[in-house]
């Protein structure tokens, strides 16, 4: 029955696996076409939870097609919508999503616009970008064990590091490369290589500069902030990132699961910090010093300081009071 | 700011605590200012000698044992010998004879020697006993304000019996107390059952006993029964900024409040503490203040209300003069040669010292943590009144610039502000770059904590490091606990307008 010629086709009716691709697609020369798990079907859907004879399309007299659903127990779910047995709607759009059981089935009308052309994804970086990244991060990585090695430290010493980040990144990179097989048939390890070396390199540039700008600067709130949530902040977007590389049919999910994950987690630490502490952040102080020649803030005298704790010593008091209502009239200390 | 064990900061108690709480089992925690300030050493405050029941002690060694296997029997077979026969005893006891001074004292003092116990008042169980004695024929009682403490901060659910030697028991009320120096001043509420059994006389305030003189604590150790220990009077406790009493004899938990006498029988202190990382270290709060107490409250009345207003005014003004008195005297020098840095003066605090092993290839600092023995005890799970300074020198030459900085600057960020606990709220800090002496630039965090109840006190924590060197730095901090704000701010500007340069110090680009 897929003999006819192309332009006679009149509709396209394409059988959906659970990956969202095409598995099977039947040629509509004419209608009506039955659907159903009977031999005597036009399209024969094996599937327990289809009835013999599920359904029905065909237009009306205006044209306009329409399904008619026929005695299932299931009835069809058209978008939305589920059209128990017995009724008829009409298919409105050009390309209608249908679900007859366990199957899905999208129909295509002659005649109806065809989505543009998308892109193929690209890899976020190849050969030697990549390489010049796992470089530079190595590097870092080396610096930092250099930093807190003292002078003339055993070799033994570096081994941990030698050994444990590749493989720790390589995992990494291994399990979201075994998620792109999954979902999209390609183990995807370079892409995700890429991702997760850009964004730590940019959590290594971010936690280099903003402590040290904060702290030469003498302002602690970018410090406190930073030390708190900028953590938290690039591995969403690291997450993100990864996750879309996966699964690039749903980016909005995507950003608004995890902004919603970061939002939620800021503000439900803030709050009981807040609650807690009496201050949003973990840290009392920024215990980030700037080097001499990087000491761009001025200083002030020490009774400036002595004449801050006025103000303390009152939140302090407010706070102590609420605590007293808090814990009730129990005079027993705890 | 030891960079190199963050976790040994809080969380190891000495050895010597440890002991302690071994022990008395209650008596564990030690100001939070000291609790950190240096983990390896056996030096503490003493635990007061709080009454629970812990029967460790029996198990405790008797020195001698083991050393020599035929000393052994010997002693084993003295210490399980009963007492010798009362002897007569005599109006002037010979020297030798002490333990007939003891029969003696014993069998004189018993009836005016109680036992004082804090019973919930809904299930009638001991909370906490203790010893006391009478110090009038009405039946005045002196014990510590550690025995009563949960009746005194929360009368309502708590309540005070006494049990005599002989058997008696009754109600007794609370009159006044001397937080500063642990005394609680008592009187029964029926006093009759108590008349007759004269008094404690306490000595003259002229007639200081001579040092190594026999004296006799008597108490209730455990709630095994009364007992009297003997020890030597060694007069005051140095470097104590309370006049405290060493006594060189054992005191266990359950004798606090007991009296210690000389061999006439007049009260020379009353049991409060004891060491628990050394042998026979006990403590005494002078008779002297026991009287004062009596003379202040003898006619009060019985307090049934929370004593917290009246705490805080006692530590007020206990904690104002030490203040006063700690700012009063100039810092002592650290001897660095770049560096003022402010050291306590020795006559209250005790300093300890150590430093970086020697051929370290790393940075090489050395570290000093000073404490004043001031602790004043509130309840269980609060001593206040504690002050205490610790300075670290940091010298990177070894190491170059960058090391230093990670090394210094994890080191500043590796202390810990007081977070929320039953007595406090969390600890909210204000932080500044300041010039200290001669316009030596250092970041200074100053952070208060409220009390929940006490609200006129804070305490404070002033952290420093200095900002000037690139391979070299002092960084320093100072806790000081239950103060008025005032105090807070004359503590935090004496404590930073002590550092500054040394005259000698290199006057290098840096500077």
């Amino acid at each position: 029955m897929d003999t006819g010629r192309p332009e006679d086709r009149l509709a396209l009716i394409e059988l959906i696996d659970r990956d969202g691709r095409v598995r099977r697609t039947l040629d509509v020369h004419a209608w009506p076409v039955s659907l159903g798990r009977a031999l005597d079907n036009t399209l024969v859907l094996d599937d327990p939870h289809v009835a013999p004879h599920h359904a029905t399309l065909a237009p009306d007299a205006d044209g306009l097609l329409q399904l008619q659903v026929g005695a299932s127990r299931n009835g069809v779910q058209v978008g939305p919508r589920r059209l128990p047995a017995g009724t008829q709607a009409p298919l409105a759009e050009a390309s209608a999503l249908l679900q007859l059981g366990g199957q899905r089935l999208r129909v295509r009308l002659a005649g109806a616009p065809v989505a543009p052309e998308l892109p193929l994804a690209r890899p976020v970086a190849v050969g030697r970008a990549l390489w010049a990244m796992l470089a530079a991060w190595v590097l870092v990585q080396a610096g930092h064990r250099w930093l807190r090695l003292d002078p003339g430290a055993d070799f033994v010493e570096w081994l941990p590091w030698l050994l444990g980040l590749p493989t720790g990144l390589a995992l990494w990179c291994g399990l979201w490369a075994l998620g792109s097989k999954l979902f999209r048939h390609g183990f995807d390890f370079a892409s995700h290589a890429a991702i997760a070396l850009a964004w730590l390199l940019v959590w290594e540039v971010l936690d280099a500069v903003l402590p040290l700008a904060a702290a030469a600067a003498g302002w602690p709130l970018p410090w406190l902030a930073w030390r708190q949530w900028g953590l938290a902040l690039i591995t969403t977007l690291l997450l993100r990132a990864h996750l879309r590389q996966v699964l690039p049919q749903h980016p909005r999910a995507i950003n608004l699961g995890l902004g919603l994950l970061l939002v939620a987690g800021i503000g439900v630490n803030g709050m009981l910090n807040l609650r807690h502490l009496g201050r949003v952040f973990n840290e009392p102080y920024m215990s980030a010093l700037p080097p001499p020649a990087l000491r761009l803030g001025g200083t002030v005298p020490v009774p400036a300081l002595a004449d801050d704790l006025p103000a303390l010593h009152q939140a302090l008091q407010q706070r102590a009071r609420e605590a007293v209502l808090r814990d009730g009239d129990e005079d027993e200390p705890r | 700011m030891d960079f190199q064990q963050r976790a040994g900061q809080c969380s190891s108690a000495p050895p010597g605590v440890q002991a302690g709480a071994a022990y008395t089992g209650r008596v564990t925690a030690t100001p939070r200012s000291t609790t950190h300030a240096s983990p390896r050493r056996a030096e503490r405050q003493p635990p007061w000698l709080a009454p629970a029941l812990a029967l460790a002690v029996l198990a405790w060694p008797a020195t001698g044992h083991g050393a020599d296997p035929s000393a052994a029997p010997a002693a084993a077979s003295a210490a399980a010998m009963p007492l010798p026969a009362a002897q007569a005893p005599g109006p002037a006891a010979s020297p030798a004879s002490v333990s007939g001074t003891g029969q003696r004292i014993y069998a004189d003092m018993q009836p005016r020697l109680l036992q004082v116990r804090t019973l919930l008042k809904t299930q009638d169980s001991q909370s906490s006993v203790g010893s006391a004695f009478l110090v009038t024929p009405e039946g005045h009682l002196i014990t510590n304000y550690h025995v009563v403490s949960s009746y005194a901060l929360a009368p309502q659910r708590h309540r005070l019996v006494y049990a005599t030697v002989d058997g008696q028991q009754g109600a007794l009320d609370l009159l006044a107390i001397d937080v500063v120096h642990d005394l609680a001043l008592l009187k029964p509420a029926d006093p009759a059952p108590l008349r007759g059994r004269g008094a404690v006389p306490f000595r003259p305030a002229d007639a200081e006993p001579e040092r190594g003189a026999r004296i006799f604590s008597l108490g209730n150790p455990l709630d095994v029964g009364f007992a009297v220990t003997e020890g030597a009077y060694n007069g005051l406790a140095e470097r104590h900024y309370l006049p405290t009493l060493f006594f060189g004899g054992s005191l266990s938990a359950g004798m606090s409040g007991g009296p210690a006498l000389d061999s006439q029988g007049r009260l020379v202190g009353v049991n409060v503490a004891a060491r628990r990382d050394g042998e026979q270290v006990s403590f005494l709060v002078p008779g002297a203040l026991a009287q004062a107490l009596l003379a202040r409250g003898r006619n009060a009345k019985p307090i049934t209300q929370p004593v917290h207003a009246e705490i805080e005014r006692q530590l007020l003004a206990h904690q104002d003069g030490l203040v006063a008195r700690f700012v009063g005297q100039p810092w002592r020098a650290a001897g660095h040669p770049r560096y003022r840095i402010p050291v306590p003066q020795e006559n209250f605090s005790r300093c300890w010292g150590s430093g970086a092993p020697a051929g370290t290839r790393g940075v090489v600092f050395e570290r000093s943590d000073c404490t004043m023995d001031s602790a004043v005890f509130i309840d269980e799970r609060l001593r206040t009144g504690a002050i205490s300074v610790r300075h670290e020198t940091y010298d990177g030459s070894r190491i170059g610039a960058l090391r230093f900085q990670q090394r210094y600057t994890a080191s500043f960020d590796n202390e810990h502000m007081g977070g929320p606990d039953g007595h406090r709220v969390a600890a909210q800090c204000t932080e500044r770059t300041v010039a200290a002496g001669g316009g030596l630039p250092m970041r200074a965090v100053v952070c208060l904590q409220a009390y929940k109840k006490l609200p006129a006190l804070v305490d404070l924590t002033v952290l420093t490091t200095s900002l000037d060197g690139e391979t070299t730095g002092v960084q320093g901090r100072l806790d000081a606990l239950g103060l008025s704000l005032d105090s807070a701010r004359l503590l935090t500007r004496h404590y930073l307008e002590g550092f500054g340069w040394t005259p000698a110090a290199p006057k290098t680009g840096s500077r």
